[in-house]
């Protein structure tokens, strides 16, 4: 884990890329979709075929932002056709990429989270549980806990969502595994209190596949 | 540590004057006119006696070191008054002078100078830019604005000399107890998790309220903090809630106010009650130093009219209280008590019977049965307003004797207290909380009523109020009882 920070300062990056930034958090024992990094057409198609289709494609790089507007994003591709003509589309716009990003295609069940961490001047490293995708930010249901945590802290956090309902049995989906989810925050907290090189994570959203969450995007600040 | 600072036996104002609206006039005529009970040395080289007590041109010519030295000259005179107190062996300082940290650069580089020097010498400095500090248990009233509140269990950390002063009014005002009282001022030395610690370990010191702007450093506020509630309730108020409110908090004192989300963050993590306002502050301060503590959720609701029952339930489901079923054997007592249409449920109606003796038993039954943590009394406590009123109307249309009217009165009196006293056995017996919501108060009823033993009653004007504190009780409860079973 260190390497890929390490790896990454030497390279005077702000960011990892998603592929960096999952591997780092998949380690740190947050559940992850399935993703690998191809550098060809041909490897993608391979990758695709070993995931199982269908697959999601999006371009990789530390300095990818907005992957969504520039059309860096592939969903639910059915065949190695549609796999072959994202990749080509994805190669094409002219930004520099470290490869494309071939991952698993979840359905999840629309019930979003984030869970992310800051650096307060204050109280240091800090870990974040909320309500995720597109209604974060006007929402604002989040929860801060200053890491290192316990699982008793990740349990209460969860409890003091005003949406904590959505962690219930939902619209015909199962109650969402809050043990897997506290294991998330707790691993998070030790992640960032470990490493002084993280400045910010960003993990939004966090899907639910049957009743497990799993990270479909991830973002880590480096420290400058 | 800070025992000789907030207990002292002795104590020197430099700067001490008896001309009226000046700092060295307030904190000695507070400290004198409040009955300190140890001995005061006032310093001033420039007059010879203060309210009938002779000055001392220097610290150096006390005839003892002091336990404590209030300074209230201005800030150029500071580094030689520590100076002084160094030869002296005085350890404790009240820096009352402002002009430091919060003025500029100036400022900063001198306050820079105090926290070295007290650092070399082991010096214990309160502010500077403090408003005082409070002891109500040696009768030393030692702060700038003048306000006397009894003793108590309430202490108080105030980043705010003003909304501390504001506090302890209410306090004295509303018959509440205090403790001790420090404002922090620009913490140059000791800081709010100094006092914290300090107060975790008062014996006099029941339950602290704080409020708070911004701390220093938070990894050791939170180790203080977590330490502290563990053992005894922290209520806090964070300004800077809103950005205007952080921009305000951070030009006030030089303390950088962290946002908010983080601070509450913190405040769930350690336990700590927080509370959304300086009235809400001393509102559950008081519940905190007067009721046992509630075990579980569930309440008992006893009112003498249902539209207020159903008010009060709403208020409880909508904080995270139950209203669990009433039991078969409270409806079969009860039944034997009431007319028929009763309505048999929590919250017990006793349909408008002002009958102190029921309204005593029925709380008896609740608070007894296994079926409720908590009970609340709806208006039985200030119907003697109601009937006060009811017979001074007919007093006054010539119709009752005035003997009549005024032994009628004393009855009244004699039933709520009465009951108040019933209130606390119960408490006693079953450990549970019993929280009585006034139908109405007079000028000169209390609020607070105690029989001088370890629970009180406080009488709620609001039943959000009273539902409110149970809530906020409930879940420090809650708290510390599964951090003891993660570390048991």
């Amino acid at each position: 884990m260190r390497e890929i920070l390490q790896r990454a300062i030497a390279n005077k990056q702000k960011a990892l890329s998603e592929f960096d930034s999952k591997s780092v958090i998949k380690l740190a024992g947050i559940p992850v979709s399935r993703n690998y990094l191809a550098k060809s057409r041909e490897e993608a198609i391979a990758y695709a075929q070993k995931i199982g289709f269908p697959v999601v494609l999006k371009g990789c790089s530390d300095t990818l932002t907005h992957k969504t507007e520039l059309g860096m994003v592939k969903l639910k591709l059915k065949t190695e056709e549609e796999v072959a003509r994202a990749y080509d589309e994805i190669t094409s716009k002219g930004v520099p990429l470290d490869g494309v990003l071939v991952q698993e295609w979840l359905d999840g069940d629309n019930r979003e989270f984030v869970l992310g961490t800051i650096r307060d001047p204050q109280f240091g490293p800090c870990v974040m549980f909320g309500l995720g995708g597109v209604f974060t930010e006007a929402l604002q249901d989040v929860s801060f806990r200053v890491a290192p945590i316990t699982e008793l802290d990740a349990y209460e956090m969860m409890d003091e969502l005003r949406t904590k309902k959505l962690l219930g049995p939902f619209r015909g989906s199962p109650a969402v595994d809050r043990e897997s989810l506290a294991k998330a925050l707790v691993g998070l907290s030790e992640l960032v209190s470990k490493y002084d090189e993280i400045a910010e994570v960003d993990i939004n959203p966090v899907i639910i596949d049957g009743n497990k969450p799993v990270a479909v995007d991830a973002l880590i600040v480096l420290r400058q | 540590m800070l025992d000789s600072l907030f207990n002292p036996k002795s104590v020197a104002v430099v700067g001490a004057s008896e001309i009226p609206f000046k700092w060295g006039t307030y904190i000695s005529s507070n400290i004198l006119d409040g009955k300190f009970k140890g001995r005061y040395y006032p310093v001033n080289p420039n007059i010879k006696e203060v309210f009938g007590y002779n000055t001392y041109p220097s610290l150096l010519d006390l005839p003892e070191a002091v336990d404590v030295v209030f300074v209230t000259t201005p800030a150029k005179t500071v580094m030689q008054i520590l100076q002084d107190c160094i030869t002296k062996g005085i350890k404790n300082i009240v820096m009352i002078t402002s002009g430091f940290s919060e003025t500029g650069a100036e400022g900063i580089q001198m306050e820079k100078e105090i926290i070295t020097i007290a650092k070399n010498h082991g010096l214990n400095i309160v502010g500077p830019n403090t408003m005082g500090i409070v002891n109500t248990h040696c009768s030393l009233y030692a702060t700038g604005a003048i306000t006397r509140p009894k003793p108590g269990g309430i202490s108080i950390i105030a980043q705010s000399g003003n909304l501390g002063y504001q506090i302890m009014e209410w306090a004295e005002s509303e018959d509440i107890g205090i403790a001790k009282f420090v404002g922090s001022g620009n913490e140059a030395v000791l800081k709010i998790e100094d006092y914290l610690k300090y107060f975790n370990g008062d014996s006099q010191t029941k339950v602290i309220l704080m409020y708070v702007e911004g701390v220093d450093d938070g990894r050791v506020f939170i180790e203080v903090a977590k330490e502290t509630s563990l053992h005894k309730p922290i209520i806090a108020l964070k300004a800077g809630r809103t950005e205007v409110g952080s921009k305000a908090a951070a030009s006030h004192t030089g303390a950088m106010a962290g946002s908010f989300s983080i601070f509450k963050g913190v405040m769930q993590q350690t336990g700590i009650v927080f509370a959304e306002s300086p009235r809400e502050l001393l509102t559950l301060s008081a519940a905190f130093d007067s009721f046992p503590l509630p075990k579980g959720n569930k309440v008992g609701i006893i009112t003498l009219g249902g539209g207020w029952g159903v008010v009060t339930a709403d208020e409880c489901a909508e904080r995270g209280l139950s209203i669990p079923q009433l039991p078969h054997s409270i409806k079969y007592e009860l039944d034997k008590r009431l007319p028929p249409f009763w309505s048999r449920e929590n919250p017990v109606d006793l349909v408008g019977q002002p009958d102190f003796q029921l309204f005593k038993d029925a709380v008896e039954m609740m608070v007894a049965h296994q079926d409720f943590d908590a009970v609340i009394v709806l208006g039985i406590v200030g119907s003697k307003v109601f009937a006060h009123r009811a017979a001074e109307a007919v007093y006054n249309l010539g119709k009752m004797q005035k003997s009549v009217f005024d032994d009628f009165k004393k009855l009244l009196y004699i039933h709520q207290k009465e009951f108040l006293d019933r209130l606390i056995e119960l408490m006693n017996q079953y450990k549970k909380p019993i929280l009585p919501v006034s139908l109405s108060k007079m000028p000169g009823d209390e609020t607070v009523h105690s029989d001088g033993g370890n629970y009180k009653v406080v009488i709620y004007d609001s039943p959000e109020e009273a539902v409110l504190c149970l809530s906020k009780m409930y879940q420090y409860h809650n708290y510390v009882e599964k951090r003891s079973r993660v570390y048991a």
